[in-house]
């Protein structure tokens, strides 16, 4: 943990986060602390529950038990002020599809509580930001999936939050959107936002995220900055035992962490013999 | 590709969507509200068949008696209710169309025929066809008992009708879906609904006054129309069976192949557009505009005075999708509709020959009554046209409270809107309806709305479902809200007529508008009682909600 965010209080902390789906335990009593300044990834394989803890933090799903909060403030008991503060891009991207990308925007920073020159300032910047401001009338409805992702984070980001969740922000986003999305929201971290994000795709965090926590079958089995976690991974694992596919001297990369860290194994041996 | 057929057989298709849509319906009893939804399914498909078993009855009785009596060509009579039923009931109350969408299956290997086939039997579970169904078997009920031997003749006229009804009732649905999907068409349907309003109001005056006395001419043009009905399909099904009754099949066969003619022509405009949309049409208004690139100026949304910001931008968002709601905007022009059927229905050209004719002032509460009604679409699933937007709602720092505030005051807007322009035509058509029954209309509706706002915002937590608002027909409404929809109409009704009752015994229409009055004092301490708990509702409810309307 770098010494600036050690100081200051935390922006994210679970205590004992736990979410129960009949018999299935989704998410098992896990201890997350967030700084100011982080860019936090959250990784796991899928049906580890990452979408089911970042619900969890954002209000769209409530804990079975375990206490979260968000900027010092107890996210069970003072909810709005916690969402006044943060900026959210869900798995299902939560637009309305009937309104163009303008009147999202505006109406996203209104509700927001911005008033409505403010909104529309916002709203015909950060179109203008992401490239989504050439088809005014095109429906949100009529975007394609990568603009809707843009236009997602717009939204999340109009009132100028403090700690931004996002969830796969980068699926199914080209190469060129994400080169737009990435540079944003590496402006947001240099100005002191914090971001929690989650993904598949290990290069971009890597890439983007100072800190990482691993989640695997419901509990939290990796937390902290990219090199701490190799120097455990490193330390639990002799190069020995390694994958085979780190040479000596060379360092961990996240794919690699990642891997020792939930266990898993590629099914390559096994072949499909009716594909193809 | 070991394993695979290189055709594709249709049946196995259709099997495998049967199984799909059982294993649909038996998967959705394990969640209590799945249970709780064929509860309401249950009793809504019982509350339908009372109604079936009401039209299975007069029809048989009135096919019984034409036949028995050889009056066989008054068959019509009976033909053209159940037609016109069977058309305009899916139209005027969409909030109970029960028509899945077909599209999702668009990306399997299935064939035109199968999706055709599919279409029309999903339509065929709609109440609409299945009440007019049994009002056919009662006509061939009725044919059969009064001549046994006609059975089969009029099965089989009956069979080609049903096909018909259902064919023109799917392809009604495509072809408004396709004309209110883009702004230019949908204005061409607007200025058209204007023009035919404005002949209405020639029309109107001109029947009023050939209808007064015996006119030869007015009976001329009776007569015509009477030869005219029995080229039409209503006409020919009654045909086909009026001259088998009287033996002249080779007329009787005619009629039917005429019949069969006009099926197959429907057949094949229904074609057109399935056609299109299993070729995956984009009806989006980004198809009819080309890509412009305007200057960005800069859009303020609205500022409402008195309103607070956030609930003035609900209200604003709420405005825009209904704009953009071809199909939704025709529903709610539904009331005048209705009045226009009244006042020129069949009968109508006689001033006193229909119902409002006969009571002028039930014209304007009815009317307002139904504007209420086609408003329940909207107000009993607010939510469903949101989708997964509705995660933008519980992610930010808005009450739900709020939110519904902002969506009922729109749905309140509507319903003021519609009731100034059924004013206008009650005025137009049975002249101003008097001020207590103004009153007494409008304090009623001060006692239902809140009620239907209340049980809607409830409903719309409780029970939602999502709602494409682009499409037109295609909505497979939740049971349990149909169900609790209907009775809630049917105890405001109800009550007044109640209220109209006891005002006429006293024969002052104020005391109508005072049992309102109080009546309205409750309903909007429920209404506000409701709304400052919504939010501990919302919250309780909120996985069950995300999960189902932000599915994919």
């Amino acid at each position: 943990m770098d010494l600036a965010s050690a100081n200051l209080a935390p922006t994210i902390v679970t205590q004992g986060l736990t979410r129960r789906f009949g018999e299935l335990v989704a998410v098992d009593g896990i201890d997350l602390r967030v700084s100011p300044g982080q860019f936090f990834g959250f990784l796991g394989p899928n049906g580890a529950g990452k979408s089911t803890t970042i619900k969890m933090l954002t209000g769209l799903l409530a804990p079975s038990s375990g206490r979260i909060e968000i900027l010092g403030l107890d996210l069970n008991t003072d909810p709005v002020n916690v969402k006044r503060q943060i900026g959210v891009v869900p798995e299902g991207m939560a637009l309305f599809g009937r309104l163009t990308g303008a009147e999202f925007l505006s109406f996203a920073g209104r509700m927001y509580g911005l008033d409505r020159d403010t909104a529309a300032k916002r709203a015909a910047e950060l179109l203008d930001f992401m490239q989504l401001a050439d088809q005014p009338k095109k429906l949100v409805t009529d975007y394609s999936h990568g603009m809707q992702k843009k236009l997602a984070l717009a939204a999340a980001v109009i009132h100028g939050p403090k700690v931004l969740f996002l969830d796969e922000p980068f699926e199914g986003v080209d190469a060129i959107a994400a080169g737009t999305l990435k540079s944003m929201l590496q402006g947001m971290i240099a100005r002191g936002a914090t971001i929690f994000l989650t993904s598949h795709v290990l290069e971009i965090v890597e890439r983007l995220c100072s800190h990482v926590a691993i989640i695997h079958h419901g509990k939290l089995v990796a937390q902290g900055s990219l090199e701490e976690l190799r120097t455990g991974v490193e330390a639990q694992t002799p190069a020995a035992a390694n994958d085979g596919q780190q040479p000596t001297g060379e360092k961990l990369t996240l794919e690699q962490i990642f891997l020792r860290v939930v266990g898993g194994e590629r099914r390559t041996e096994q072949e499909l013999s009716w594909l193809g | 590709m070991a394993g695979m057929n290189s055709s594709i057989p249709m049946r196995a298709q259709l099997a495998a969507i049967a199984d799909l849509r059982w294993r649909m319906f038996v998967n959705g009893l394990r969640t209590k509200r799945g249970k709780m939804e064929l509860a309401s399914r249950v009793i809504v498909t019982a509350a339908f068949s009372l109604g079936g078993f009401g039209g299975f009855i007069a029809a048989a009785g009135a096919s019984w008696y034409f036949v028995s009596h050889d009056q066989a060509e008054f068959l019509p009579v009976v033909l053209w209710p159940i037609f016109f039923f069977w058309q305009v009931f899916p139209v005027m109350a969409t909030a109970f169309t029960n028509n899945p969408d077909s599209s999702d299956l668009l990306r399997f290997p299935l064939s035109y025929r199968s999706f055709f086939l599919i279409r029309l039997t999903y339509g065929f579970f709609d109440p609409a066809n299945a009440l007019g169904t049994v009002a056919l078997f009662g006509v061939l009920f009725g044919v059969t008992i009064a001549r046994p031997l006609l059975f089969p003749w009029a099965a089989l006229a009956l069979f080609v009708f049903a096909i018909f009804n259902l064919m023109l009732m799917q392809a009604i649905f495509a072809w408004l879906e396709r004309w209110l999907a883009q702004r230019r068409t949908r204005e061409v349907m607007g200025l058209l609904f204007i023009l035919v309003m404005l002949s209405f109001q020639l029309i109107g005056p001109i029947t009023q006054r050939l209808g007064r006395r015996p006119n030869p001419q007015f009976r001329h043009v009776l007569e015509l129309a009477v030869q005219a009905q029995r080229f039409l399909p209503p006409g020919l099904a009654a045909d086909a069976i009026h001259q088998a009754a009287q033996a002249h099949f080779v007329a009787a066969l005619t009629s039917l192949l005429l019949l069969a003619a006009i099926s197959i022509a429907i057949g094949a405009l229904l074609h057109l557009r399935l056609r299109q949309q299993f070729r995956g049409e984009n009806l989006s208004e980004a198809a009819a505009r080309p890509k412009i690139a305007h200057a960005q100026t800069l859009q303020l949304g609205w500022n409402i005075p008195g309103l607070p910001p956030t609930i003035a931008a609900v209200f604003e968002k709420e405005v825009r999708y209904l704009a953009r709601s071809g199909p939704m905007l025709l529903t709610l022009i539904m009331p005048l509709f209705m009045l226009i059927i009244f006042r020129l229905g069949p009968a109508s050209s006689l001033r006193h020959s229909n119902f409002f004719g006969y009571t002028p002032d039930m014209a304007f509460p009815s009317a307002t009554a139904y504007a209420l009604l086609v408003l329940t679409n909207l107000v009993y699933n607010s939510f469903g046209g949101d989708a997964a937007g509705l995660q933008f709602f519980y992610a930010s720092p808005v009450t739900f409270r709020d939110i519904l505030l902002g969506k009922n005051l729109m749905h309140a807007t509507i319903v003021a809107i519609n009731i100034t322009l059924v004013w206008i035509a009650v005025t137009l058509f049975y002249g101003t309806p008097k001020p207590a029954v103004v009153v007494a209309t409008l304090a009623g509706l001060f006692f239902a709305a809140p009620l239907n706002f209340t049980a809607g915002n409830l409903l719309s937590l409780y029970s939602p479902r999502k709602r494409d608002f682009a499409t037109f027909g295609r909505q497979n409404a939740s049971q349990m809200t149909v169900l609790v929809s209907l009775g809630m109409q049917v105890a405001i009704v109800g009550i007044g007529i109640g209220a109209f009752a006891v005002a006429r015994l006293y024969q002052n229409l104020w005391i109508a508008a005072l049992i309102f009055a109080l009546l309205a004092a409750i309903s909007i301490t429920i209404y506000v009682v409701v709304l400052h708990r919504i939010d501990g509702i919302a919250i309780q409810r909120r996985e069950i909600i995300l999960a189902e309307l932000c599915r994919a």
